[in-house]
Protein backbone atom coordinates (compact mmCIF):
# COMPACT_ATOMS: atom_id res chain seq x y z
CA UNK A 1 0.00 0.00 0.00
CA UNK A 2 1.20 3.43 -1.05
CA UNK A 3 0.57 5.83 2.00
CA UNK A 4 0.91 9.07 0.14
CA UNK A 5 -1.00 8.01 -2.84
CA UNK A 6 -3.73 7.35 0.48
CA UNK A 7 -3.65 10.29 2.03
CA UNK A 8 -4.01 12.24 -1.11
CA UNK A 9 -6.90 10.38 -2.40
CA UNK A 10 -8.66 11.00 1.02
CA UNK A 11 -7.71 14.55 1.17
CA UNK A 12 -9.11 14.69 -2.03
CA UNK A 13 -12.49 13.25 -1.45
CA UNK A 14 -12.53 15.42 2.08
CA UNK A 15 -12.36 18.57 -0.47
CA UNK A 16 -15.24 17.31 -2.62
CA UNK A 17 -17.38 16.50 0.24
CA UNK A 18 -16.33 19.76 2.15
CA UNK A 19 -19.73 21.79 1.42
CA UNK A 20 -22.24 19.18 2.53
CA UNK A 21 -19.87 17.99 5.37
CA UNK A 22 -19.73 21.99 6.67
CA UNK A 23 -23.73 21.44 5.97
CA UNK A 24 -24.34 18.29 8.10
CA UNK A 25 -22.25 19.92 10.96
CA UNK A 26 -23.96 22.88 11.13
CA UNK A 27 -27.60 21.00 11.49
CA UNK A 28 -25.33 18.65 13.75
CA UNK A 29 -24.56 21.72 15.95
CA UNK A 30 -28.29 22.75 15.70
CA UNK A 31 -30.13 19.69 16.87
CA UNK A 32 -27.54 19.02 19.80
CA UNK A 33 -28.47 22.73 21.03
CA UNK A 34 -32.21 22.23 20.40
CA UNK A 35 -31.69 18.95 22.50
CA UNK A 36 -30.00 20.91 25.23
CA UNK A 37 -32.77 23.94 25.37
CA UNK A 38 -35.08 23.94 28.58
CA UNK A 39 -38.20 22.67 26.61
CA UNK A 40 -39.44 18.72 26.13
CA UNK A 41 -40.79 19.60 22.91
CA UNK A 42 -37.56 21.31 21.49
CA UNK A 43 -35.22 18.56 23.34
CA UNK A 44 -37.58 15.98 21.35
CA UNK A 45 -37.15 17.56 18.07
CA UNK A 46 -34.27 18.30 18.63
CA UNK A 47 -33.40 14.42 19.37
CA UNK A 48 -35.64 13.64 16.33
CA UNK A 49 -33.07 15.76 14.33
CA UNK A 50 -30.19 14.43 15.48
CA UNK A 51 -31.30 11.17 14.15
CA UNK A 52 -32.27 13.12 10.70
CA UNK A 53 -29.22 14.57 10.37
CA UNK A 54 -26.81 11.16 11.32
CA UNK A 55 -28.50 9.05 8.27
CA UNK A 56 -28.97 11.88 5.71
CA UNK A 57 -25.04 12.50 6.72
CA UNK A 58 -24.68 8.75 6.08
CA UNK A 59 -26.38 8.24 2.72
CA UNK A 60 -25.33 11.27 1.66
CA UNK A 61 -21.31 10.14 2.32
CA UNK A 62 -22.08 7.24 0.53
CA UNK A 63 -23.65 7.80 -2.05
CA UNK A 64 -21.53 10.55 -2.88
CA UNK A 65 -17.99 9.05 -2.27
CA UNK A 66 -18.60 5.33 -2.85
CA UNK A 67 -21.18 4.96 -5.19
CA UNK A 68 -20.64 8.53 -6.96
CA UNK A 69 -17.14 7.29 -8.34
CA UNK A 70 -18.53 4.88 -10.48
CA UNK A 71 -21.76 6.73 -11.53
CA UNK A 72 -20.28 9.83 -12.67
CA UNK A 73 -16.81 8.02 -14.17
CA UNK A 74 -14.42 9.80 -12.15
CA UNK A 75 -13.10 6.29 -10.98
CA UNK A 76 -11.62 5.04 -13.99
CA UNK A 77 -10.20 8.91 -13.80
CA UNK A 78 -8.30 8.16 -10.14
CA UNK A 79 -7.64 4.39 -10.77
CA UNK A 80 -5.87 5.63 -14.59
CA UNK A 81 -3.47 7.32 -11.86
CA UNK A 82 -0.32 5.38 -9.88
CA UNK A 83 -2.94 4.62 -7.28
CA UNK A 84 -3.48 0.54 -6.44
CA UNK A 85 -7.00 -0.78 -5.88
CA UNK A 86 -6.26 -1.56 -2.50
CA UNK A 87 -5.05 2.10 -1.90
CA UNK A 88 -8.25 3.11 -3.66
CA UNK A 89 -10.06 1.28 -1.52
CA UNK A 90 -8.53 1.71 2.40
CA UNK A 91 -8.88 5.86 1.18
CA UNK A 92 -12.64 5.69 -0.01
CA UNK A 93 -13.57 3.39 3.01
CA UNK A 94 -11.55 6.00 5.73
CA UNK A 95 -12.97 8.90 4.26
CA UNK A 96 -16.54 7.96 4.02
CA UNK A 97 -16.05 6.54 7.83
CA UNK A 98 -14.36 9.79 8.79
CA UNK A 99 -16.97 12.05 7.02
CA UNK A 100 -19.73 10.66 8.95
CA UNK A 101 -17.87 9.97 12.21
CA UNK A 102 -17.34 13.76 12.56
CA UNK A 103 -20.72 14.81 13.07
CA UNK A 104 -22.06 11.62 14.72
CA UNK A 105 -19.64 12.04 17.35
CA UNK A 106 -20.10 15.83 17.57
CA UNK A 107 -23.76 15.25 18.22
CA UNK A 108 -22.74 12.25 20.81
CA UNK A 109 -20.22 14.39 22.33
CA UNK A 110 -22.56 17.45 22.65
CA UNK A 111 -25.45 15.36 23.71
CA UNK A 112 -23.54 13.38 26.60
CA UNK A 113 -22.23 16.76 27.45
CA UNK A 114 -25.38 18.16 28.02
CA UNK A 115 -26.81 15.25 29.70
CA UNK A 116 -23.68 16.22 32.41
CA UNK A 117 -24.17 19.79 32.28
CA UNK A 118 -27.72 21.09 31.81
CA UNK A 119 -29.47 21.08 35.42
CA UNK A 120 -32.62 19.32 34.12
CA UNK A 121 -30.79 16.43 32.98
CA UNK A 122 -30.10 12.96 34.36
CA UNK A 123 -26.67 12.03 33.92
CA UNK A 124 -27.68 8.44 34.01
CA UNK A 125 -28.93 9.53 30.16
CA UNK A 126 -25.26 9.02 29.27
CA UNK A 127 -25.55 5.37 29.12
CA UNK A 128 -28.51 5.44 26.98
CA UNK A 129 -27.18 7.62 24.40
CA UNK A 130 -24.24 5.82 23.00
CA UNK A 131 -25.92 2.61 22.44
CA UNK A 132 -28.58 4.38 20.38
CA UNK A 133 -25.46 6.32 18.84
CA UNK A 134 -24.01 3.13 17.97
CA UNK A 135 -26.86 1.23 16.63
CA UNK A 136 -27.43 4.26 14.25
CA UNK A 137 -23.01 3.52 13.11
CA UNK A 138 -23.80 0.28 12.73
CA UNK A 139 -26.43 0.40 10.09
CA UNK A 140 -24.04 3.20 8.55
CA UNK A 141 -21.70 0.52 8.25
CA UNK A 142 -23.99 -1.89 6.92
CA UNK A 143 -24.93 0.19 4.29
CA UNK A 144 -21.44 0.57 3.81
CA UNK A 145 -21.04 -3.05 2.87
CA UNK A 146 -23.74 -2.98 0.40
CA UNK A 147 -22.90 -0.15 -1.72
CA UNK A 148 -19.30 -1.74 -1.72
CA UNK A 149 -20.56 -5.05 -3.04
CA UNK A 150 -23.46 -4.36 -5.12
CA UNK A 151 -22.41 -0.41 -6.71
CA UNK A 152 -26.17 0.05 -6.87
CA UNK A 153 -27.78 3.47 -5.37
CA UNK A 154 -30.93 0.88 -5.06
CA UNK A 155 -29.66 -1.60 -3.44
CA UNK A 156 -28.32 0.90 -0.75
CA UNK A 157 -31.42 2.70 -0.25
CA UNK A 158 -33.29 -0.57 0.48
CA UNK A 159 -30.62 -1.52 3.14
CA UNK A 160 -31.26 2.02 4.32
CA UNK A 161 -34.75 1.82 4.57
CA UNK A 162 -34.41 -1.79 6.37
CA UNK A 163 -31.84 0.31 8.76
CA UNK A 164 -34.70 2.94 9.49
CA UNK A 165 -37.20 0.38 10.10
CA UNK A 166 -34.74 -1.37 12.80
CA UNK A 167 -33.73 1.89 14.28
CA UNK A 168 -37.12 2.19 14.93
CA UNK A 169 -38.14 -1.04 16.75
CA UNK A 170 -35.08 -0.89 18.28
CA UNK A 171 -35.67 2.40 20.18
CA UNK A 172 -39.13 1.20 20.80
CA UNK A 173 -38.09 -2.11 22.74
CA UNK A 174 -34.64 -0.60 24.19
CA UNK A 175 -36.39 2.58 25.84
CA UNK A 176 -38.65 0.47 27.24
CA UNK A 177 -36.71 -1.49 29.31
CA UNK A 178 -37.13 -1.02 32.46
CA UNK A 179 -33.55 -1.24 33.72
CA UNK A 180 -32.46 1.08 30.64
CA UNK A 181 -35.52 3.47 32.05
CA UNK A 182 -34.03 2.71 35.43
CA UNK A 183 -30.93 3.98 34.07
CA UNK A 184 -31.64 6.84 32.11
CA UNK A 185 -33.20 8.81 35.06
CA UNK A 186 -30.65 7.75 37.63
CA UNK A 187 -28.58 10.68 39.30
CA UNK A 188 -25.29 8.30 39.01
CA UNK A 189 -23.64 6.89 35.63
CA UNK A 190 -24.67 3.01 35.81
CA UNK A 191 -24.60 0.58 33.07
CA UNK A 192 -27.07 -2.01 32.82
CA UNK A 193 -26.50 -5.39 31.65
CA UNK A 194 -28.41 -5.27 28.41
CA UNK A 195 -27.06 -1.68 27.65
CA UNK A 196 -23.18 -3.36 27.69
CA UNK A 197 -24.33 -6.22 25.59
CA UNK A 198 -26.32 -4.21 23.10
CA UNK A 199 -22.94 -2.17 22.80
CA UNK A 200 -20.83 -5.45 22.42
CA UNK A 201 -23.37 -6.48 19.97
CA UNK A 202 -23.10 -3.11 17.93
CA UNK A 203 -19.66 -3.15 17.74
CA UNK A 204 -19.11 -6.53 16.50
CA UNK A 205 -21.62 -5.55 13.81
CA UNK A 206 -19.66 -2.16 12.91
CA UNK A 207 -16.09 -3.88 12.88
CA UNK A 208 -17.14 -6.65 11.15
CA UNK A 209 -19.01 -4.95 8.81
CA UNK A 210 -16.34 -2.43 8.18
CA UNK A 211 -14.01 -5.64 7.68
CA UNK A 212 -16.39 -6.80 5.22
CA UNK A 213 -16.30 -3.81 3.53
CA UNK A 214 -12.43 -3.97 2.68
CA UNK A 215 -12.89 -7.57 1.71
CA UNK A 216 -15.15 -6.87 -0.95
CA UNK A 217 -13.57 -4.01 -2.56
CA UNK A 218 -9.92 -5.15 -2.62
CA UNK A 219 -11.56 -8.24 -4.06
CA UNK A 220 -12.94 -6.60 -7.18
CA UNK A 221 -11.69 -7.68 -10.39
CA UNK A 222 -12.78 -5.16 -12.56
CA UNK A 223 -13.16 -1.64 -11.13
CA UNK A 224 -14.34 0.45 -14.32
CA UNK B 1 -23.02 -8.42 -59.41
CA UNK B 2 -21.56 -11.65 -57.66
CA UNK B 3 -18.74 -11.15 -54.94
CA UNK B 4 -16.48 -14.05 -53.85
CA UNK B 5 -14.71 -13.81 -50.43
CA UNK B 6 -10.88 -15.26 -50.63
CA UNK B 7 -10.17 -17.38 -47.95
CA UNK B 8 -6.46 -16.06 -45.98
CA UNK B 9 -4.06 -16.60 -43.53
CA UNK B 10 -4.05 -16.17 -40.19
CA UNK B 11 -3.05 -12.35 -39.49
CA UNK B 12 0.25 -11.81 -38.30
CA UNK B 13 -0.03 -10.15 -34.88
CA UNK B 14 3.34 -8.96 -33.76
CA UNK B 15 5.66 -6.17 -35.84
CA UNK B 16 7.97 -8.07 -37.95
CA UNK B 17 9.81 -5.00 -38.52
CA UNK B 18 13.61 -5.85 -37.76
CA UNK B 19 14.35 -2.67 -36.51
CA UNK B 20 11.43 -3.19 -34.10
CA UNK B 21 12.85 -6.45 -32.51
CA UNK B 22 15.65 -4.76 -31.36
CA UNK B 23 13.74 -2.19 -29.40
CA UNK B 24 12.44 -2.48 -25.89
CA UNK B 25 8.77 -3.86 -25.73
CA UNK B 26 6.58 -1.41 -24.25
CA UNK B 27 3.81 -3.52 -24.48
CA UNK B 28 3.25 -6.99 -24.36
CA UNK B 29 0.12 -8.96 -24.31
CA UNK B 30 0.25 -12.79 -24.46
CA UNK B 31 -3.04 -14.92 -25.22
CA UNK B 32 -5.18 -12.16 -22.86
CA UNK B 33 -9.24 -13.32 -22.72
CA UNK B 34 -11.96 -11.68 -21.15
CA UNK B 35 -15.48 -12.86 -21.30
CA UNK B 36 -18.43 -10.61 -20.45
CA UNK B 37 -21.97 -11.53 -20.62
CA UNK B 38 -22.57 -11.00 -24.09
CA UNK B 39 -18.94 -9.97 -25.12
CA UNK B 40 -15.90 -12.43 -25.58
CA UNK B 41 -12.12 -10.93 -26.32
CA UNK B 42 -10.71 -14.18 -27.97
CA UNK B 43 -6.64 -14.05 -27.20
CA UNK B 44 -4.79 -11.58 -27.91
CA UNK B 45 -1.28 -11.30 -28.38
CA UNK B 46 0.07 -8.35 -29.16
CA UNK B 47 3.82 -6.41 -29.20
CA UNK B 48 4.32 -2.74 -29.08
CA UNK B 49 8.52 -1.36 -29.69
CA UNK B 50 8.96 1.40 -28.04
CA UNK B 51 8.76 4.72 -29.90
CA UNK B 52 5.85 3.06 -32.30
CA UNK B 53 2.60 3.99 -32.53
CA UNK B 54 0.10 1.81 -33.27
CA UNK B 55 -3.64 2.54 -34.07
CA UNK B 56 -6.44 -0.27 -32.98
CA UNK B 57 -9.20 -0.29 -35.39
CA UNK B 58 -12.10 -1.49 -34.92
CA UNK B 59 -15.62 -1.17 -35.30
CA UNK B 60 -18.14 -0.33 -32.10
CA UNK B 61 -18.24 -3.26 -29.51
CA UNK B 62 -15.06 -4.64 -31.70
CA UNK B 63 -12.93 -4.93 -28.10
CA UNK B 64 -10.83 -1.98 -28.08
CA UNK B 65 -11.65 0.02 -25.36
CA UNK B 66 -11.69 -3.82 -23.17
CA UNK B 67 -8.26 -4.41 -24.40
CA UNK B 68 -6.92 -0.84 -23.54
CA UNK B 69 -8.40 -1.30 -19.51
CA UNK B 70 -6.70 -4.67 -19.65
CA UNK B 71 -3.44 -2.98 -20.60
CA UNK B 72 -4.13 -0.54 -18.23
CA UNK B 73 -4.83 -2.63 -15.29
CA UNK B 74 -8.42 -1.32 -14.87
CA UNK B 75 -9.95 -4.52 -16.13
CA UNK B 76 -8.02 -8.22 -14.92
CA UNK B 77 -7.68 -10.63 -17.75
CA UNK B 78 -9.69 -14.27 -17.53
CA UNK B 79 -6.18 -15.35 -19.06
CA UNK B 80 -3.12 -14.30 -20.67
CA UNK B 81 -0.10 -12.18 -19.53
CA UNK B 82 -0.31 -8.62 -19.83
CA UNK B 83 3.48 -6.97 -19.43
CA UNK B 84 3.65 -2.77 -19.14
CA UNK B 85 6.81 -1.63 -19.76
CA UNK B 86 8.28 -4.69 -18.62
CA UNK B 87 6.22 -5.08 -15.19
CA UNK B 88 3.56 -7.59 -15.09
CA UNK B 89 0.68 -5.81 -14.78
CA UNK B 90 -1.38 -7.51 -12.34
CA UNK B 91 1.02 -7.42 -9.82
CA UNK B 92 3.17 -3.79 -10.54
CA UNK B 93 -0.02 -1.88 -11.66
CA UNK B 94 0.60 0.95 -9.75
CA UNK B 95 4.11 1.73 -10.38
CA UNK B 96 3.75 0.59 -14.16
CA UNK B 97 0.67 3.95 -14.20
CA UNK B 98 3.54 6.45 -13.29
CA UNK B 99 4.75 6.05 -16.67
CA UNK B 100 1.47 5.95 -18.45
CA UNK B 101 -0.99 8.55 -19.97
CA UNK B 102 -4.26 6.67 -20.14
CA UNK B 103 -7.38 8.98 -21.95
CA UNK B 104 -10.59 7.29 -22.83
CA UNK B 105 -14.45 8.42 -23.21
CA UNK B 106 -15.33 6.71 -19.88
CA UNK B 107 -13.30 8.98 -18.32
CA UNK B 108 -14.46 11.88 -16.37
CA UNK B 109 -13.00 14.91 -14.29
CA UNK B 110 -14.78 16.64 -11.30
CA UNK B 111 -17.47 18.37 -12.76
CA UNK B 112 -17.59 21.21 -9.58
CA UNK B 113 -13.87 21.55 -9.90
CA UNK B 114 -11.40 23.37 -11.48
CA UNK B 115 -8.68 22.55 -14.55
CA UNK B 116 -6.47 24.61 -11.97
CA UNK B 117 -7.69 22.06 -8.94
CA UNK B 118 -7.31 19.09 -11.18
CA UNK B 119 -3.80 19.93 -12.39
CA UNK B 120 -2.74 20.56 -8.60
CA UNK B 121 -4.65 16.95 -8.26
CA UNK B 122 -2.57 15.12 -10.65
CA UNK B 123 0.83 16.71 -10.03
CA UNK B 124 0.62 15.16 -6.27
CA UNK B 125 0.62 11.94 -7.76
CA UNK B 126 2.59 12.48 -10.15
CA UNK B 127 6.87 13.43 -9.45
CA UNK B 128 7.89 13.73 -12.95
CA UNK B 129 4.48 16.65 -13.45
CA UNK B 130 5.93 19.49 -16.19
CA UNK B 131 4.30 22.43 -15.02
CA UNK B 132 5.94 24.63 -17.60
CA UNK B 133 4.65 21.84 -20.36
CA UNK B 134 1.31 22.59 -18.66
CA UNK B 135 1.24 25.95 -18.52
CA UNK B 136 2.10 25.88 -22.62
CA UNK B 137 -0.62 23.54 -23.33
CA UNK B 138 -2.94 25.69 -21.24
CA UNK B 139 -2.20 28.95 -23.81
CA UNK B 140 -2.01 26.09 -26.71
CA UNK B 141 -5.26 24.74 -26.03
CA UNK B 142 -7.19 27.72 -25.11
CA UNK B 143 -8.18 26.79 -21.26
CA UNK B 144 -7.80 28.70 -18.25
CA UNK B 145 -6.76 27.41 -15.00
CA UNK B 146 -10.25 28.95 -13.23
CA UNK B 147 -12.41 27.29 -15.78
CA UNK B 148 -14.74 24.49 -13.74
CA UNK B 149 -14.94 21.29 -15.86
CA UNK B 150 -18.93 21.37 -15.81
CA UNK B 151 -18.67 24.27 -17.84
CA UNK B 152 -16.35 23.15 -20.43
CA UNK B 153 -17.50 21.86 -24.42
CA UNK B 154 -16.66 18.22 -24.93
CA UNK B 155 -13.59 19.56 -27.42
CA UNK B 156 -11.89 21.51 -24.02
CA UNK B 157 -13.14 18.62 -21.99
CA UNK B 158 -10.94 16.20 -24.16
CA UNK B 159 -7.88 18.75 -24.61
CA UNK B 160 -8.26 19.63 -20.33
CA UNK B 161 -7.92 15.52 -20.18
CA UNK B 162 -5.21 15.49 -22.76
CA UNK B 163 -3.08 18.06 -20.68
CA UNK B 164 -3.63 16.26 -17.97
CA UNK B 165 -2.00 13.01 -19.25
CA UNK B 166 0.81 14.92 -21.19
CA UNK B 167 1.78 16.73 -18.88
CA UNK B 168 3.20 14.02 -16.44
CA UNK B 169 5.43 13.34 -19.54
CA UNK B 170 4.64 9.58 -19.86
CA UNK B 171 6.19 7.28 -21.61
CA UNK B 172 3.49 5.36 -23.24
CA UNK B 173 0.52 6.93 -24.06
CA UNK B 174 -2.55 4.67 -24.16
CA UNK B 175 -5.66 6.57 -25.96
CA UNK B 176 -8.86 5.28 -26.64
CA UNK B 177 -10.75 7.00 -29.30
CA UNK B 178 -9.35 10.58 -28.03
CA UNK B 179 -11.11 12.71 -31.06
CA UNK B 180 -14.30 11.46 -30.82
CA UNK B 181 -16.71 13.90 -31.17
CA UNK B 182 -14.78 16.85 -31.92
CA UNK B 183 -14.94 19.06 -34.50
CA UNK B 184 -12.69 19.57 -37.38
CA UNK B 185 -10.86 21.94 -36.00
CA UNK B 186 -9.75 20.50 -32.32
CA UNK B 187 -9.50 17.20 -33.65
CA UNK B 188 -6.64 18.46 -35.80
CA UNK B 189 -5.51 20.25 -32.95
CA UNK B 190 -5.29 17.13 -30.47
CA UNK B 191 -3.87 15.02 -33.64
CA UNK B 192 -1.29 17.94 -33.95
CA UNK B 193 -0.22 17.81 -30.30
CA UNK B 194 0.28 14.00 -30.35
CA UNK B 195 2.50 14.40 -33.77
CA UNK B 196 4.78 16.84 -31.07
CA UNK B 197 4.46 14.45 -28.29
CA UNK B 198 5.91 11.51 -30.87
CA UNK B 199 9.23 13.54 -31.35
CA UNK B 200 10.27 12.16 -28.32
CA UNK B 201 11.41 8.83 -30.08
CA UNK B 202 11.20 7.10 -26.59
CA UNK B 203 7.57 7.49 -26.42
CA UNK B 204 4.90 4.89 -27.74
CA UNK B 205 1.16 5.60 -28.35
CA UNK B 206 -1.56 2.95 -28.48
CA UNK B 207 -4.60 5.29 -30.31
CA UNK B 208 -7.83 3.55 -30.91
CA UNK B 209 -10.83 4.88 -32.89
CA UNK B 210 -13.14 3.71 -35.44
CA UNK B 211 -12.29 6.74 -37.79
CA UNK B 212 -9.40 5.60 -39.96
CA UNK B 213 -8.35 9.05 -41.00
CA UNK B 214 -6.84 10.13 -37.87
CA UNK B 215 -5.60 6.76 -36.61
CA UNK B 216 -3.78 6.98 -40.34
CA UNK B 217 -1.98 10.03 -39.61
CA UNK B 218 -0.49 9.10 -36.62
CA UNK B 219 0.00 5.85 -36.79
CA UNK B 220 2.68 3.45 -38.57
CA UNK B 221 1.27 0.24 -36.94
CA UNK B 222 -1.80 -0.66 -37.46
CA UNK B 223 -4.13 -3.73 -35.47
CA UNK B 224 -7.72 -4.31 -36.81
CA UNK B 225 -9.85 -5.97 -34.39
CA UNK B 226 -13.91 -7.04 -35.04
CA UNK B 227 -15.81 -8.63 -32.68
CA UNK B 228 -13.18 -9.46 -30.29
CA UNK B 229 -10.81 -10.98 -32.33
CA UNK B 230 -7.42 -9.49 -33.49
CA UNK B 231 -8.09 -9.68 -37.22
CA UNK B 232 -5.14 -7.85 -39.09
CA UNK B 233 -1.61 -6.30 -37.70
CA UNK B 234 0.73 -4.80 -39.92
CA UNK B 235 2.55 -1.82 -40.81
CA UNK B 236 0.93 1.11 -41.81
CA UNK B 237 2.90 1.61 -45.22
CA UNK B 238 2.77 -2.28 -45.89
CA UNK B 239 -0.95 -1.74 -45.66
CA UNK B 240 -1.05 1.15 -47.92
CA UNK B 241 1.31 -0.24 -50.38
CA UNK B 242 -0.03 -4.04 -50.77
CA UNK B 243 -3.76 -3.50 -51.17
CA UNK B 244 -5.04 -2.61 -54.41
CA UNK B 245 -8.36 -2.84 -56.47
CA UNK B 246 -7.75 -4.09 -60.20
CA UNK B 247 -10.62 -3.48 -62.49
CA UNK B 248 -10.31 -5.76 -65.90
CA UNK B 249 -12.33 -6.96 -68.56
CA UNK B 250 -12.68 -10.54 -69.24
CA UNK B 251 -14.70 -12.72 -71.31
CA UNK B 252 -17.11 -14.54 -68.96
CA UNK B 253 -15.68 -18.22 -69.95
CA UNK B 254 -11.99 -16.34 -68.93
CA UNK B 255 -10.43 -18.55 -65.89
CA UNK B 256 -8.78 -16.22 -63.36
CA UNK B 257 -4.89 -17.33 -62.76
CA UNK B 258 -4.02 -18.32 -59.40
CA UNK B 259 -3.50 -14.72 -57.72
CA UNK B 260 -1.31 -14.55 -54.53
CA UNK B 261 -3.53 -12.17 -51.77
CA UNK B 262 -6.96 -12.19 -53.70
CA UNK B 263 -8.94 -11.07 -51.11
CA UNK B 264 -12.03 -10.50 -53.09
CA UNK B 265 -13.83 -10.71 -56.59
CA UNK B 266 -16.82 -9.02 -58.05
CA UNK B 267 -18.47 -9.62 -61.38
CA UNK B 268 -20.68 -8.20 -63.84
CA UNK B 269 -20.80 -9.54 -67.20
CA UNK B 270 -17.25 -9.53 -68.61
CA UNK B 271 -16.34 -6.87 -65.97
CA UNK B 272 -14.25 -7.86 -62.72
CA UNK B 273 -13.36 -5.71 -59.54
CA UNK B 274 -10.30 -7.75 -57.87
CA UNK B 275 -9.17 -7.15 -54.01
CA UNK B 276 -5.71 -7.74 -53.52
CA UNK B 277 -3.52 -7.75 -50.87
CA UNK B 278 -0.15 -8.49 -51.95
CA UNK B 279 0.20 -6.79 -54.77
CA UNK B 280 3.15 -6.42 -56.84
CA UNK B 281 3.52 -5.35 -60.93
CA UNK B 282 3.70 -9.35 -61.69
CA UNK B 283 0.24 -9.55 -60.85
CA UNK B 284 -1.15 -6.87 -63.76
CA UNK B 285 1.23 -9.02 -66.09
CA UNK B 286 -0.25 -12.66 -64.82
CA UNK B 287 -3.87 -10.79 -65.80
CA UNK B 288 -2.78 -9.16 -69.07
CA UNK B 289 -1.20 -12.91 -69.88
CA UNK B 290 -4.03 -14.66 -69.00
CA UNK B 291 -6.00 -12.96 -71.64
CA UNK B 292 -7.55 -10.13 -69.48
CA UNK B 293 -7.69 -6.71 -70.32
CA UNK B 294 -6.72 -4.46 -67.22
CA UNK B 295 -8.71 -1.26 -67.11
CA UNK B 296 -7.27 0.00 -63.77
CA UNK B 297 -5.20 -0.37 -60.75
CA UNK B 298 -6.34 1.75 -57.69
CA UNK B 299 -4.69 2.57 -54.46
CA UNK B 300 -7.43 1.54 -51.41
CA UNK B 301 -7.37 4.48 -48.57
CA UNK B 302 -7.27 2.72 -45.16
CA UNK B 303 -11.24 2.69 -44.93
CA UNK B 304 -11.53 0.69 -47.46
CA UNK B 305 -8.84 -1.62 -46.61
CA UNK B 306 -10.39 -1.72 -42.80
CA UNK B 307 -13.85 -2.55 -44.57
CA UNK B 308 -12.26 -5.04 -46.99
CA UNK B 309 -10.20 -7.20 -43.84
CA UNK B 310 -13.65 -7.25 -41.69
CA UNK B 311 -15.73 -8.05 -44.45
CA UNK B 312 -13.74 -10.82 -45.21
CA UNK B 313 -13.49 -11.96 -41.32
CA UNK B 314 -17.05 -12.39 -40.97
CA UNK B 315 -17.90 -14.15 -44.02
CA UNK B 316 -15.02 -16.74 -43.15
CA UNK B 317 -16.81 -16.82 -39.57
CA UNK B 318 -20.29 -17.25 -41.05
CA UNK B 319 -19.44 -19.89 -43.09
Amino acid sequence: MNANAVRILFLKDLYLSRRFLFGYLAGAMASAIMTCLPYKAASDVGFILMITVTIATGIHMIGLLMLGDGLEHTRAFVLSMPVSVLDYSVSKIAVVLCTFLIPWSLMLGLAMMGSFLLPYAKPGVVVVLPAIFCFMLSCFTIQLVSAVVTDSIGWTIVVMVAGNVGLNLFLMNFNADPSVIAAAKSETVTWPPLVLQVLAVEWLVILGAIAMAFYFQTRKRDLV
Amino acid sequence: MKATIMPDQPPTTEPNRGEATEQTTMVQLTGVTKQYQHFQLEPVDLQLPAGMVMGLIGPNGAGKSTIMRIMMGLVNPNSGTVQVLGQTMSSNASIVKQEIGYFSDDLRLYGAESLGWHMQFVRSLYPHWDQEYAQMLLSRFGLLEQQRIKGLSHGQRVKAMLLLILARRPKLLILDEPTNGLDPVAKQEVLAELMQVMNDDDRSIIYSSHQTQDVEQISDWLTFIDRGRVIASDNRDDFLECWRRIKLRAPESWKMPPIPGLRHESQLQNFRVLTIDRFHSRVAETLVASGAEVEAIETMTLEEIFVGVVMRGREIESR
